[in-house]
């Protein structure tokens, strides 16, 4: 939320001596998932144009542009196992709290030619910046759990950085394409784009949009939270009629 | 065909779990188990959280052993006396288990636990069972007719105060081993996802000495009574059972039970306790390795709390 709201004052408060302006698109605002869903592909699409009362009536580049995708944030935790009398097990740990669930970057160009570390890391853009600033431990603790859960997320699937996910068509417009794997967090997803020129973040543009379970998976997911006892008993009873069903069939 | 698990929030193989459910139903027509203890370390093995599995194969037991039980008491061969006592102790024991499964899933050591008691559970009772079978088949190959023995032998805690008469299994002992009994296999068959058959009939036979004829219909019964109340107490505290996930088991499960229960005829009593003891071994030594191998990545992350926040 922090960060959303962040990002919403950045958006608002524009710098109005840039002379460019940011128009994007997301191909879908919601992204459903079914009993067969195995993960979409969505497209992002993006053009430059001179801001509105600008007095240049066109806009020159090169341009850079990075998007960074967010997922529904989730407590998370990572655990260190060593080996204790001889088994190993869960022995430190440290918590990180509004951890994002999917976290992808995409950009036209490797991140370094594009701007410099600093302001990678004001925009919190780098994956490993988003443990950082999550973190509950303390600084050793974040450093190295951060580390860690960062690259498990990344060999998840869920963090990744793609230095050649966004395509510029000409000066001016470009897409980009995200795949949503079949495990995708369900939640609310930030996508955020930074225009860069000549290193300098000069336009920046957010969209949402939604990944939800519909229909049945929907009434499932919501019965267990909100009618847990109720769901609990229908279970039983659909194990009761299925056991007795199977006897019943077999036997003639 | 992929099918989306909506609590485990992860797609599956309708055919793969409709498959695992079918073997593991075989296999527990065959040796007259609820199939649990198979169960619950296949679907962590493949990939589905420790409390997800644990909470919706307890909705599978439900399912593999009410037939069973039915068909059982529809014979007269269920002891309900006894059943009642089992059950209503189970269910406290039941309660145990399933707020100490939240505790240690809050503390990360559900899976060490998980895979301990496994260990420890199966490799004793899978010792226990493989002994006695290869005695058994031992004096069969030496000619040596085997007696079945009284049940009327008593123990010193047949004794203990509080004793009742349970009528069909002609016993008169003390009620206290029985809720001891019924307690330990509510709070181990909920914290691990396995029915406990496997130690509900050893214990019935060798410790309460009840008659042969009424063991297995009183601990389906008592399995079927107790699961139900885990699955509920699962669905309530930690939402993690997954109805679809059940439904996939139950299905390749009701049906692979019956062709387990025909096959069974063909094999010899102490053969398939052989058998199921070296499965058991199996199960056990797998979790073991697991414990003592070094792990191909000493980190791991989860989830905690409730998922999706903003």
């Amino acid at each position: 939320m922090r960060r959303l709201l962040l990002a919403l004052a950045l958006v608002l408060a524009a710098s109005p001596a840039s002379a460019e302006r940011l128009v994007t698109q997301v191909s879908q605002d919601e992204v459903s998932i079914t009993s067969s869903f195995a993960g979409q592909t969505l497209t992002l699409f993006g053009a430059i144009e001179p801001d509105v009362g600008a007095e240049q009536r066109f806009v020159e580049g090169p341009y850079h542009a990075i998007i960074t995708i967010t997922g529904p944030l989730q407590n998370r935790v990572a655990r260190r196992k060593t080996n204790q009398f001889g088994i190993w097990l869960n022995t430190s740990q440290a918590e990180f709290e509004r951890f994002p669930s999917f976290y992808q970057v995409l950009s036209d160009a490797p991140l370094s030619n594009i701007t410099d570390p600093i302001t990678l890391a004001e925009k919190e853009i780098p994956l490993d910046s988003q443990a950082r600033y999550t973190a509950k431990a303390g600084w050793w603790d974040a450093t190295v759990f951060g580390a860690e859960l960062t690259r498990l997320m990344q060999q998840k699937g869920f963090f990744k950085l793609n230095e050649n996910g966004v395509v510029f068509r000409s000066d001016t417009f470009y897409f980009a394409q995200v795949a949503l794997p079949s495990d995708a967090p369900p939640g609310p997803y930030l996508a955020h784009t930074y225009l860069i020129k000549n290193g300098k973040v000069i336009a920046e543009k957010s969209d949402g949009f939604s990944v939800r379970k519909i229909g049945f998976e929907r009434f499932l997911g919501q019965a267990a939270r909100t009618q847990p006892l109720l769901y609990g008993l229908v279970c039983v009873a659909l194990a009761l009629f299925t056991g007795w069903l199977g006897g019943v069939v077999f036997k003639r | 065909m992929q099918v989306y698990l909506p609590i485990a929030e992860l797609s599956m193989n309708l055919f793969f779990l409709v498959g695992i459910g079918g073997a593991v139903g075989f296999l527990s027509g065959l040796f007259g188990v609820g199939g649990g203890f198979l169960l619950t370390p296949l679907l962590i093995f493949s990939g589905v959280p420790s409390s997800v599995a644990v909470a919706s194969v307890t909705g599978q037991v439900v399912a593999a052993s009410t037939s069973g039980a039915l068909s059982y008491y529809r014979r007269g061969q269920i002891d309900l006396h006894m059943a009642m006592y089992l059950v209503l102790s189970g269910v406290l024991g039941a309660f145990g288990g399933v707020a100490t499964f939240q505790v240690l899933r809050a503390a990360g050591q559900l899976d060490l636990v998980i895979s301990l008691g496994f260990l420890i559970l199966l490799g004793f009772v899978g010792t226990l069972m493989l002994i006695e079978a290869a005695r058994a088949i031992m004096k069969r190959r030496a000619g040596i007719v085997v007696r079945e023995k009284l049940p009327n032998q008593h123990n010193w805690f047949h004794g203990l105060p509080w004793r009742v008469r349970f009528k069909k299994s002609r016993l008169y002992i003390s009620v206290i081993p029985v809720l001891a009994l019924g307690v330990a296999i509510g709070f181990v068959g909920s914290l691990l996802g396995i029915g406990g058959g496997f130690i509900l009939v050893p214990a019935l036979v060798y410790i309460l000495r009840m008659p042969g004829n009424m063991v297995i219909g009183t601990s389906l019964l008592q399995v079927v009574a107790m699961m139900a109340a885990t699955t509920i107490l699962h669905a309530v505290s930690s939402q993690s059972v997954d109805i679809l996930l059940a439904f996939c088991l139950m299905v390749g499960g009701t049906v692979g039970a019956q062709f387990g229960a025909s096959a069974g005829k063909y094999l010899r009593g102490e053969q398939l306790r052989a058998l199921l003891a070296i499965l058991v071994l199996a199960v056990a030594i797998r979790f073991g390795i697991s414990l003592v191998m070094t792990p191909g990545d000493v980190y791991s992350t989860a989830v905690i709390g409730a998922s999706g926040v903003i």
